[in-house]
């Protein structure tokens, strides 16, 4: 992306200096606008709910305080939340990116009765919506909590097992897997490498742009995810940030600041990871809509 | 695998029928089919038998046959969910890939940090939806940012969500103002693949900077449209989140969607009319996704 982006743009060999300007003021008042409500977020997490109904924009706080930050880490389990979200993101990440190259590989590079036919069944998950599933998978996860009490509903692992193998991931890692050519891992079985060895040891390394995709893709989708959690929590023992805060901001109609910190909490850990990552994540997030369009 | 004998170098083992290849593949797909087959093929069954029956589980289900789904075209509350749908996903499709559209083309040009105009455009995009719920909601609140705003320009506000007529319409503000970032970024990638050549020869013949625009650009752009058309059109039709956190789907039903309507079946423990809904959002989506692939077969 970054590459298109220093290369001239196409059309633009006429563009004056004067329409330059034109299209630089429309961008910048545009930008403006569009963070706007963010600035007031940040604004009024940081105000004393006293002067959340001060006249006028409201856009710097008058007198900046912490408080509301102590409130959500305080009287409200946000501290908890983040820990759950951490922890089912990660979980969620991981198993995404070991099992989806494992099957990927195998849907790529072997041959074996049956492949075509499992690859076309997982692809028409990508056809149905996840609600249609939703009422019996909550069902499930209360019969296996009554049984197992650690797992199933109301526990983290309730949250992490339907999102640990996104179909999604596995027919974009086979597709990266293909343009890899084949005599590279005919090379390693000749020398005796397992096809475990291959994957971890050939393809992998050369990989790393498709695992950075399916990595943001997965990062993203489990940290927003919001449905399917609030669903299956019960209590704030395994409530993630979304769930937690969508909760918070429907029973405080008044503290302005502190929902407006738990919404700082929840949103900042993936803006900062795309402050940090921009070209890999918006190279992962527009992942499927190149080459084969 | 171990050795291989030197008279054979060439593909001396994954051919099909290899048995050892073959468990080398079984199990490295298992994982993944255990999983899809357990925590989606299975509800996916057991969701279409409880949509023909009668079942709050609790009670065993019993057959109604084809009931809830009647029950369903008959029911005001749904017919306005769908009417809702329609309505948030035609707002959503008009307003944010035009948006995107016209950032796109300005992004294009030669400006100064167009990386970082980029960026903002798509920073609302990593946003979660009940963020983006929470922080709207505020904004348009009778006190909000966008009302103090208003009074700015000598126009008094409103509490917008609370009024059945503006509230769909500021659920929809809020989505765009999430969602467009992204078609942007789709629609800038497309517009850098558009060969120079094409506008030259434009150029010479003739053509103005809206002419080349109707002859290269837009017919260049079809398949990315098309993209992003329906990835957009499925995403509006499974809208949740952010009606769950603006107006828990008030006031007056005026943004309850299908799949709120759904959650709301699900938790009254009338689970056959909410799985009957949930099969009602596959047909649909099935359609759509039927019609890309008819359409993007025919574009290429």
């Amino acid at each position: 992306m970054n590459r298109l982006l220093r290369r001239p743009a196409p059309g633009t060999s006429s563009t004056t200096g004067r329409r330059a300007t034109g299209t630089f003021v429309i961008l910048c008042a545009a930008s403006l606008v569009l963070l706007l409500p963010v600035v007031w977020t940040v604004s009024t997490s940081l105000k004393p709910s006293s002067d959340v109904f001060a006249p006028g924009l409201g856009l710097i706080p008058r007198h900046p305080t912490l408080d509301a930050y102590r409130g959500v880490f305080g009287t409200v389990p946000f501290a908890r939340y983040l820990l759950n979200s951490l922890i089912v993101t990660g979980a969620i990440v991981v198993l995404n990116v070991v099992l989806c190259s494992c099957a990927a590989y195998a849907f790529a590079k072997l041959r074996f009765p049956g492949r075509s036919l499992m690859f076309g069944l997982l692809l028409t998950t990508l056809m149905i919506p996840m609600q249609v599933n939703l009422i019996p998978l909550y069902r499930m996860m209360v019969w296996i909590h009554v049984r197992v009490p650690v797992l199933g509903a109301d526990t983290l692992s309730g949250i992490i097992a339907p999102s640990a193998v996104q179909v999604f991931g596995i027919f974009l890692m086979r597709q990266f897997f293909a343009s890899i050519p084949d005599a590279l891992i005919e090379a390693a079985r000749l020398d005796g490498a397992s096809e475990l060895a291959i994957l971890r040891r050939v393809i992998l390394p050369i990989s790393r742009p498709g695992l950075a995709t399916l990595t943001i893709f997965t990062l993203l989708q489990a940290w927003n995810d919001f449905l399917w959690p609030l669903i299956v929590s019960g209590s704030d023992a395994s409530r993630t940030l979304p769930v937690g805060l969508a909760l918070l901001s429907s029973k405080n109609t008044v503290n302005w600041p502190e929902t407006m910190a738990g919404s700082v909490v929840t949103a900042l850990p993936m803006v900062l990871v795309f402050v940090v990552l921009q070209r890999q994540f918006i190279e992962g997030l527009t992942a499927g809509t190149g080459k084969d369009l | 695998m171990t050795s291989v004998p030197l008279r054979r170098p060439r593909r001396p083992r994954a051919r099909r029928g290899s048995g050892r290849t073959d468990k080398v593949g079984y199990a490295l797909v298992a994982p993944a089919m255990v999983l899809t087959t357990v925590f989606f093929f299975v509800p996916m069954v057991l969701s279409l038998y409880w949509s023909f029956n009668d079942y709050n589980g609790l009670q065993p289900p019993q057959w109604v046959g084809a009931a809830n789904y009647t029950d369903l075209a008959r029911d005001p509350s749904f017919r306005h969910a769908v009417k809702n749908t329609v309505v948030f996903t035609l707002v959503t499709m008009i307003i944010g890939p035009a948006l995107g559209l016209g950032s796109a083309l300005l992004l294009n040009r030669n400006i100064p940090v167009r990386g970082f105009f980029r960026s903002v455009f798509f920073l609302p995009v990593t946003l979660s939806l009940v963020v983006v719920g929470t922080l709207w909601k505020t904004v348009l609140a009778e006190n909000g940012l966008f009302n103090h705003g208003l009074a700015l320009l000598g126009i008094s506000g409103r509490a917008w969500l609370d009024d059945p007529s503006t509230s769909l319409a500021a659920v929809s503000l809020a989505s765009i103002w999430q969602g467009f970032g992204f078609e942007t970024v789709i629609f800038l990638a497309a517009l850098q693949t558009i060969s120079q050549d094409l506008y030259e020869a434009a150029r010479m013949d003739g053509a103005g900077r809206f002419q080349s625009f109707l002859a290269v650009t837009l017919p260049s752009l079809r398949p990315t449209m098309f993209f992003v058309y329906v990835v957009g059109v499925i995403g509006a039709f499974q809208a949740f989140d952010q009606m769950y956190v603006m107006t828990s789907g008030g006031p007056l039903e005026s943004t309850t969607t299908v799949v709120f309507y759904l959650v709301q079946r699900f938790q009254a423990f009338d689970l056959g009319h909410a799985s009957a809904a949930a099969y009602l959002l596959v047909v649909v989506l099935a359609v759509v996704s039927a019609v890309q692939l008819r359409l993007s077969k025919r574009l290429s």
